[in-house]
């Protein structure tokens, strides 16, 4: 266990850990940019410039004292790189010192020598690490007179990656990204000095499904989503943590919503699940179906059409449909999509309420698309959830790979469905569908499901609900909602984007949808109450009653509550009694408010 | 001649003198006013609507006739609509004694310039129709059921009242000298230039005074003192009833330099002695001496009226305290001091 | 009320001033001075008042002949202290800057003349132009789009030599 010290601040090192990484874990910001915790040492931007010095040693090796008894510091007559610098015992590292400074100011000087000085137009700007070191560790002035280097500005490395070659600092972190931790080592310089740039090799594109990474670890603008480009300044969007959905992996992200809109998902770092990264499929696949085709309002079928109307008339329709059928002609479908308060919710309703042994959940898996990184087979957040709260038949239930065969028979006249599209999983079940006499659906997009509906509930979105997530680790995860529908804007205040926290309600940028959704518990709720239980069993006022419910009541989330989740970015199903050391995350670079 | 015939003479005089007199001198009111206030403000004043803006008037009372007549729901609805036909009537009774000419003969007959000349107790008569005025504003501002005018109306009563003691005080003087309360043998006797004001200039100065109190304008208008009491006692008109009461306001700075001009500066009377004007030919009841006659009243009220105006926009507003000292503290003793030098001199002249 | 006598402005008063008419008319005769003084006012449409180059007036964007200047940087949106502005960028690829605000609007409802927008501009693209008659009979039409906020360059002359003479910092080569 080294001890060193940085300006005055004597810091205990793991052995074989470098000065960078010991400073940061104990929160000391060294100044770099091509150096990340989960890549390799380059040491090529020289922006880590430190001054080390090392005790002198006596013949016998005992440190060298002056005479008011201190030992004498040995520095070493040039700066060292503090990247690629081991801390060795006793070393004394000075970082903030007039000889680092000067250092500091012409490295920073030399990088913008040739990149581009046209932050406006730069999609980065707000969150740009070279831009942040603009001001923190440059002297603002240039004395470069002289025409700067044109490069290729918009060449594609990949079918989601941009590279802009004028604005690349040539700091190699997206090389060494493709190589070490997207296995596709396609990237590497090309041309040597200041023509020196990034290229795919000849006949390859870094395709990798990981390939957006890049782009946050990119410490300019020059690579850039070709999904996201100019859509909107950093400083414009709310950016709120959230869970992806895309797998049982439940990457932990962060939103960026402007309008009302979630515009983009970045990862966020959580060491436990998905480090620094997210896959693009999560990326890019989570958004469109909360912005776009939503349902929202209430929907009730009358005279053959679905017309939106109000929930209290929505819940007493659905609750007089449901009581015409009889108790075991009932099927209830639960959502490994849905989160664990609702599928809790549903099968309480299935159990006390309906009185039917027939309820289950349809998986959704996909041999292909798992992979030994981040991306799982299982290409729902919550099957684990979905089961362990209880979502499976009772005994003689009918099972969700029989149902198509029960509701073609007859045996199934009403169906009671939570977040799923039956009519996308088999040509089978949709034409099933046709045959059922009540069909009540929680949806929150128009899908043919829905369609087929005689009453669809209008839910919230995994974006705009509270709940919690079990993912394949068997960790519980919280999500808040970071865009506005009417059931949750009272609580979403500051998190809310500027503009739309700032807006009247005459402006444009508010007039993005409102919509009338629920969380499915809520609607549960309220269907039971309809339908004649007692209300003192259904006092649910928030998500974090049915999750204490769901705590005290079944033993895999014993021990569970919101504050834990949040406190330890998840907890692992048993282990809340554990004891929890807080792990230092890094993050590269991110928008600074204020 | 018979009643009738009388009755019929007076209610045309009266026609004539309302509107050819009080509303065409109202109008000029308006116009002077905003003109003359702006000037004094380094402003051009209204001078969009006809030349010069001179229609301004017309088209301000066009606009308030169109308004919506509003009576809130706590006034009393009689009372708020009779305060401002008070306020009319009395201002225009006014004029009912004011001699704007001595007379013309046409043939035989005889024409006072006046809708009731000779009247032997004119100056009781403006005295007494003038205080009826406080009438007015006292039902304005009770029956509007709300605070500011309330407390506007308290004002203007408890001012009113004050100042009438020293206004017809000041007058004494005056009556001691002519023997008489007619108007127009107070303008005979000032005739050759021998107007009031030299005679009674602490008179003069003291019903100067005392007319701006009475007629409610600055610097004595804490009546409708806006920063304290939003309006007074007009808060809660609108529409043409609040133009009444607009009016009114107006109309008190033509009818207090015409009784200024009449008690002191010689009424009628052209500055020209009379023996000048025989000489050259004019003689007294000829048209003629009848329009220079009118002539030379109207500007003397004319240029009243500017100074009243002057006046506003010159000097700030009085406290309520100070109105009340100067009124009862200075101008009343001063009144009183100058009935008894008056009294001295006429009995050392005897 | 009780009359205040400790005044001591009051107090030091000469009696010329206590007996208050010279005073009047000295106030009188002030008043009258001024009345003869030149008039402050203008007679609005028909003597029209023409700035310089210092006047904030209507945000306008310059548009130069090879199109507008404004890059859709977004940052007089974000200084903007009434929220009045609104920017979209787009990717263009016809001309050498590659990104143009494909929506640029301006809420005249809003926008208070401050002038902060065309101080953080980097591109000197948003200028505060000379036009002070704004008129508008709904709340629609004061939302002033990119057809409405363009001016050429050669009208905005005087706004441009203004702020490069007033400039905070000195001009840096690039």
């Amino acid at each position: 266990m080294p001890t060193f010290t940085i300006d005055d601040r004597t810091i205990e090192a793991k052995p074989g850990q470098t000065i960078i990484q010991a400073a940061s874990e104990h929160g000391l910001d060294v100044p770099h940019f091509c150096w990340h915790p989960s890549l390799s040492v380059a040491g090529n931007c020289r922006m880590c410039l430190v001054d080390v010095g090392m005790p002198k040693m006596n013949p016998d090796r005992t440190p060298a004292l002056d005479e008011s008894g201190n030992p004498i510091i040995m520095f070493m007559p040039k700066l060292q790189i503090a990247c690629a610098t081991q801390v060795s015992e006793g070393m004394v590292v000075r970082l903030n010192h007039p000889k680092v400074k000067p250092a500091q100011e012409a490295v920073m000087e030399f990088l913008l020598v040739n990149h581009p000085l046209d932050c406006p137009i730069c999609d980065e700007a707000g969150q740009c690490k070279l831009q942040e070191y603009g001001y923190k560790h440059s002297k603002g002035e240039s004395r470069f007179e002289e025409v700067k280097n044109h490069k290729d500005k918009r060449v594609p490395l990949g079918p989601n990656v941009l590279f802009d070659g004028e604005r690349c600092i040539s700091c190699s972190r997206c090389i060494r990204y493709a190589k070490e931790e997207a296995q596709q080592p396609v990237l590497t310089f090309v041309d040597r000095g200041d023509h020196v740039t990034i290229e795919t090799f000849p006949g390859t594109q870094f395709d990798s499904p990981y390939s957006m990474n890049v782009i946050e670890i990119c410490p300019v603008g020059a690579l850039t989503s070709q999904d996201f480009r100019f859509k909107a300044r950093v400083w414009d969007m709310s950016f709120n943590e959230s869970i992806c959905t895309g797998c049982s992996r439940g990457c932990n992200t962060q939103a960026g919503t402007r309008n009302n809109e979630i515009l983009r998902l970045e990862p966020n770092t959580n060491m436990d699940v998905n480090q620094y990264w997210m896959c693009d499929h999560g990326r890019l696949s989570q958004f469109k179906f909360v912005n776009e085709n939503r349902v929202v309002k209430p929907l009730v079928r009358t005279n053959g059409v679905l017309t939106e109307t109000d929930w209290d008339a929505a819940i007493a329709k659905a609750a007089e449909l449901l009581k015409s059928v009889k108790a075991g002609e009932i099927a209830v479908i639960g959502s490994a999509k849905a989160t664990n308060e609702d599928n809790y919710a549903l099968v309480r309703f299935a159990k006390e309420v309906l009185n039917t042994p027939n309820v289950d959940f349809f998986r959704h898996e996909n041999a292909s698309f798992g992979d030994e990184k981040l991306r799982r087979s299982d290409m729902t957040p919550n099957s684990t959830g979905a089961l362990e709260v209880g979502v499976k038949p009772a005994s003689g239930g009918v099972s969700a790979k029989d149902l198509a065969a029960k509701i073609t028979s007859g045996a199934i006249k009403a169906l009671y469905v939570m977040e799923e599209d039956l009519a996308a999983i088999s040509p089978e079940l949709a034409s099933a569908l046709d045959k059922l006499t009540v069909l009540v659906v929680h949806a929150a997009n128009h899908t043919e499901t829905a369609k087929k509906a005689h009453v669809v509930f209008a839910v919230a979105t995994y974006a705009e609900l509270e709940g919690t997530y079990t993912n394949f680790q068997n960790r519980v995860q919280h999500v808040e909602p970071f865009v506005v529908t009417t059931e949750n804007e009272r609580r979403m205040g500051m998190k809310m984007s500027r503009l739309d926290k700032f807006g009247a309600h005459n402006d444009r940028w508010t007039q993005g949808e409102r919509r009338n959704c629920r969380q499915s518990w809520r609607v549960i709720t309220g269907l039971a109450k309809a339908m004649g239980a007692e209300s003192d069993k259904w006092r649910y006022r928030a998500s974090e009653d049915v999750f204490e419910d769901i705590a005290d009541t079944v033993p895999f989330f014993s021990g569970l509550n919101y504050g834990l989740l949040d406190e330890r970015k998840g907890v692992i199903s048993g282990e809340a009694e554990k004891e929890f050391a807080e792990v230092y995350e890094y993050e590269s670079h991110t928008l600074k408010p204020n | 001649m018979d009643i009738l015939m009388l009755f019929a003479i007076g209610l045309l005089k009266a026609a004539i003198v309302v509107f050819l007199v009080m509303l065409p001198g109202a109008v000029i009111a308006v116009y002077s006013e905003r003109r003359l206030a702006a000037f004094i403000q380094m402003r051009l004043g209204p001078n969009r609507v006809g030349p010069f803006g001179l229609m301004q008037a017309f088209a301000d009372v066009a606009k308030l006739i169109f308004k919506e007549d509003i009576v809130p729901a706590q006034a009393n609805r009689f009372f708020h609509t009779l305060a401002p036909l008070i306020a009319v009537t009395t201002t225009a009774a006014l004029f009912a004694v004011i001699p704007f000419a001595d007379y013309v003969m046409i043939g035989d007959t005889r024409i006072d310039f006046a809708v009731a000349p000779n009247v032997n107790l004119a100056v009781l008569y403006i005295l007494a129709v003038s205080s009826v005025a406080v009438y007015s504003m006292t039902f304005a501002g009770w029956s509007s059921g709300s605070k500011y005018p309330m407390l506007g109306s308290l004002r203007s009563a408890a001012q009113m009242i004050s100042y009438e003691l020293t206004l017809g005080s000041s007058l004494i003087g005056i009556i001691m000298m002519t023997g008489s309360f007619n108007l127009n043998d107070i303008v005979h006797a000032q005739a050759n230039l021998k107007w009031n004001i030299f005679y009674q200039p602490l008179g003069f100065i003291i019903f100067l005074v005392a007319s701006f109190a009475e007629t409610n304008r600055a610097p004595f208008d804490l009546v409708e003192a806006e920063p304290e009491l939003v309006g007074g006692y007009h808060t809660e008109y609108t529409g043409m009833k609040f133009g009444l009461f607009m009016l009114v306001e107006f109309v008190h700075i033509i009818i207090a330099p015409c009784i200024i001009a009449t008690l002191f500066l010689g009424g009628w009377q052209p500055p020209i002695p009379t023996f000048i004007l025989n000489a050259i030919g004019i003689q007294e009841g000829t048209i003629i001496m009848v329009l220079l006659q009118l002539g030379s009243f109207a500007a003397k009220v004319l240029f009243m009226m500017a100074f009243f105006i002057w006046v506003r926009w010159s000097l700030p507003r009085f406290r309520y305290d100070q109105l009340m000292n100067l009124g009862w503290k200075v101008m009343l003793p001063l009144s009183l001091i100058n009935i008894i030098i008056t009294a001295v001199v006429m009995f050392l002249l005897k | 009320m009780a009359n205040i006598n400790t005044n001591t402005r009051a107090q030091k008063m000469t009696f010329w001033e206590r007996i208050y008419l010279p005073e009047i008319a000295k106030g009188l005769a002030a008043t009258f001075k001024q009345a003869l003084q030149p008039k402050m006012t203008r007679s609005y449409p028909e003597e029209r008042f023409e700035p310089n180059g210092s006047y904030r007036g209507r945000p306008v964007l310059v548009l130069e002949e090879s199109g507008e200047r404004c890059v859709a940087c977004g940052l007089c949106s974000r200084v903007c202290p009434a929220l009045a502005i609104e920017v979209q960028a787009a990717e263009t690829l016809t001309r050498d800057k590659e990104r143009y605000p494909e929506k640029f609007e301006i809420n005249m409802l809003r926008c208070i003349f401050c002038g902060f927008c065309e101080e953080v501009c980097p591109e000197e693209a948003i200028v505060m132009s000379k036009d002070y008659e704004m008129i508008y009979t709904n709340r629609e039409d004061a939302i002033l789009g990119k057809e409405k906020l363009l001016v050429p360059m050669a009208q905005l002359q005087d706004r441009l030599e203004y702020l490069r003479s007033h400039q905070y910092y000195e001009p840096q080569s690039v």
